[in-house]
């Protein structure tokens, strides 16, 4: 249960908003590098944190995120003509380059410089991966950038995709570190899907259903580990890191890539949910990148031309109820991201949390939500720097691992838990 | 056969305007939690957090056992102190009781965790721990996640004492 006033603390992401204040203090995903695939390509639409904007590459394949609109009537830049070095409002041609700042202003002498008095909010787009990333806050306090590991292996050993979730960003996050669903909704999942499918360590997730969990404060954020039984008294561990604000990473299986996820706020009640694959030591294999390209995993399949998924709300989901009595799902939507997407969205498009009741397995829940008001009351009234704002705070892994029942996972798996180049990760 | 579903009805269900049809009621009873401070540091948070406003949370310090070593585990028994210097058992206070929360700082906490941790299995009663510790590095923080874990569905490390009633309001404890 959460009262009312912290709930829209957590949830409300636009400018002014504490949280929202805080969001902007990070690297965020903005978009996938194949939106702006060459120079003077078409731009394309984002909205962020409630703010309407407008990506773009230049002719010398510079990179802007502009505000959508032109300054002069307000028409959105989406139909300008991007060329020479620069977009162009097909209004009146007005041109704006990368920062947003105008460079044109055809009605006015050239020589009155009148368009230096005009710029448009901008905000700096770098690629990093596959993803095309920005920092929607003060550039006097621009951190470094971001060193995500998913996002600086080898291209050949990373996928990247995103997916529209009509929904507020925390309710779509909190699944992300809600380990005890995983044994329920997407126990089908287990079996079949190639890219979770034949690990050992799926026998004790399938073979113990009443994980006990241990929830343990890391510097960027929390590790959530769930417990489970294994052989000879020992326990299987999968160990969930949550980075703040909205970065979450799957324990891995076997030798299949390891994936995670951002959630990152398009509006009150949108958000992107951001899935990655990677691999620390390999390239992924052609079978792999083929089932994330088919929506396997933690993927999903599009609705043509769009980032909607094809199962969605208009459509129920694609509900199955045959395949849901015949075992191959658990809720009768197929696909694990749907499978998520589909019950968050049920939820509203901001969950009313004075309304849950919450049980002691949902700690990391809470400590999420603890630390989450903590730092962004702490950035308000103080100006603290959040936690995952430091690069340090980033290097880090899931892991998957068997120990004797007296260790603590946050000892015993110290090394596992952080990135080490060169060094596969931790799974069974 | 595949039963036909209307299409979009998800959609509709699913909107902001929808949602103020949910209905509004109390959806669930008041649950019994009992705070219980494990080691003298965790004792001394007890008062304030049982000055607040709770739903049916009682907040107690363990004292001693009373239970013989080799007892069976459904007689298992210990004595609790409220902070007015009240006095329970144990066993009168998981008559009921949904949840026992233990909370320690680092102290010794292993004998009273596995007495209640024991008496709250033999019950069926959920338990949670929590470590309430600026500094996770402190070895102390590791012996008493040893002492917790065999008797804490849920184990929890939190630097903040913040922590304690947030997660207490979270539970409607």
């Amino acid at each position: 249960m959460l009262r009312k006033e912290v709930n829209d603390l957590l949830t409300r992401t636009g400018h002014g908003t504490a949280m929202g204040e805080m969001f902007r203090q990070y690297w965020v995903p903005a978009l996938l590098a194949e939106e702006l695939p060459e120079d003077d390509c078409p731009p394309v639409r984002v909205k962020l944190f409630s703010e309407r904007l407008l990506a773009f590459r230049d002719s010398r394949g510079r990179h802007g995120l502009i505000d959508e609109f032109c300054a002069h009537r307000g028409v959105s830049l989406w139909f300008g003509r991007n060329e020479e070095g620069g977009l162009r409002c097909p209004y009146h041609g007005w041109k704006y380059d990368v920062t947003g700042q105008c460079v044109e202003v055809p009605s006015e002498p050239e020589e009155s410089g009148f368009c230096r008095k005009i710029k448009l909010k901008g905000y700096p787009l770098i690629k990093i991966g596959d993803v095309l990333w920005t920092h929607m806050g003060d550039p006097a306090n621009r951190p470094p950038h971001p060193e995500w590991e998913f996002a600086t292996v080898a291209p050949e050993q990373t996928f990247t995709s995103k997916r529209w979730q009509e929904s507020n960003w925390l309710q779509a996050m909190e699944g992300g570190i809600d380990s005890s669903h995983v044994t329920w909704l997407h126990s089908g999942s287990l079996k079949t899907d190639p890219l979770f499918r034949g690990a050992r360590g799926n026998r004790y997730n399938q073979g113990d259903l009443k994980p006990h969990f241990e929830v343990v404060e890391a510097d960027g954020g929390l590790f959530i580990g769930a417990r489970r039984n294994a052989e000879d008294g020992k326990y299987y561990w999968r160990i969930t890191p949550w980075v703040m604000p909205s970065f979450t990473m799957v324990p891995p299986r076997g030798d299949h890539p390891v994936h995670g996820h951002f959630w990152v706020p398009i509006d009150d009640e949108n958000c992107w949910a951001w899935s990655f694959d990677y691999h620390p030591v390999r390239p992924l294999t052609r079978e792999e990148r083929k089932a994330m390209q088919d929506g396997f995993g933690v993927h999903c399949k599009y609705t043509p031309g769009t980032y909607r998924p094809r199962a969605n709300k208009d459509n129920d989901y694609l509900m199955d109820r045959a395949a849901q009595r015949r075992g191959e799902t658990y809720s009768g939507v197929e696909g694990i991201a749907i499978q998520d997407a589909s019950l968050q969205e049920s939820m509203g498009p901001i969950v009313d949390r004075t309304k849950e009741n919450l049980v002691s397995t949902d700690n990391g829940i809470i400590m999420a939500r603890h630390r989450l008001r903590k730092a962004a009351e702490a950035l308000r009234d103080t100006g603290e720097t959040p936690p995952g704002v430091d690069p340090a705070h980033q290097k880090v892994r899931s892991a998957a691992v068997v120990l004797p029942p007296d260790q603590a996972f946050v000892e015993a798996c110290k090394e596992d838990l952080k990135v080490r180049p060169g060094v596969k990760q931790s799974s069974v | 056969m595949k039963m036909p579903t209307l299409l979009g009805d998800c959609a509709h269900a699913a909107t902001a305007a929808e949602a103020r049809f949910r209905i509004d009621y109390p959806n669930s009873k008041t649950r019994a939690s009992r705070v219980i401070a494990l080691d003298n540091e965790a004792a001394r948070m007890m008062p304030h957090l049982a000055a607040d406003d709770w739903a049916g949370a009682h907040f107690l310090t363990y004292a001693r056992t009373d239970s013989a070593p080799g007892i069976e585990a459904l007689k298992m028994d210990a004595t609790l102190e409220a902070s007015d210097g009240t006095r329970s058992k144990l066993s009168r206070e998981l008559d009921h009781a949904d949840v026992v929360v233990m909370i320690a700082s680092g102290g010794e906490a292993a004998e009273a965790a596995g007495v209640i941790g024991t008496a709250c299995s033999v019950r069926a009663i959920m338990t949670a721990g929590l470590i309430v510790s600026a500094d996770r590095t402190d070895p102390a923080v590791e012996s008493a996640v040893r002492a917790l874990r065999p008797h804490a569905a849920v184990l929890v490390v939190a630097s903040d004492a913040d922590y304690v009633p947030a997660m207490l309001r979270a539970l409607r404890a």
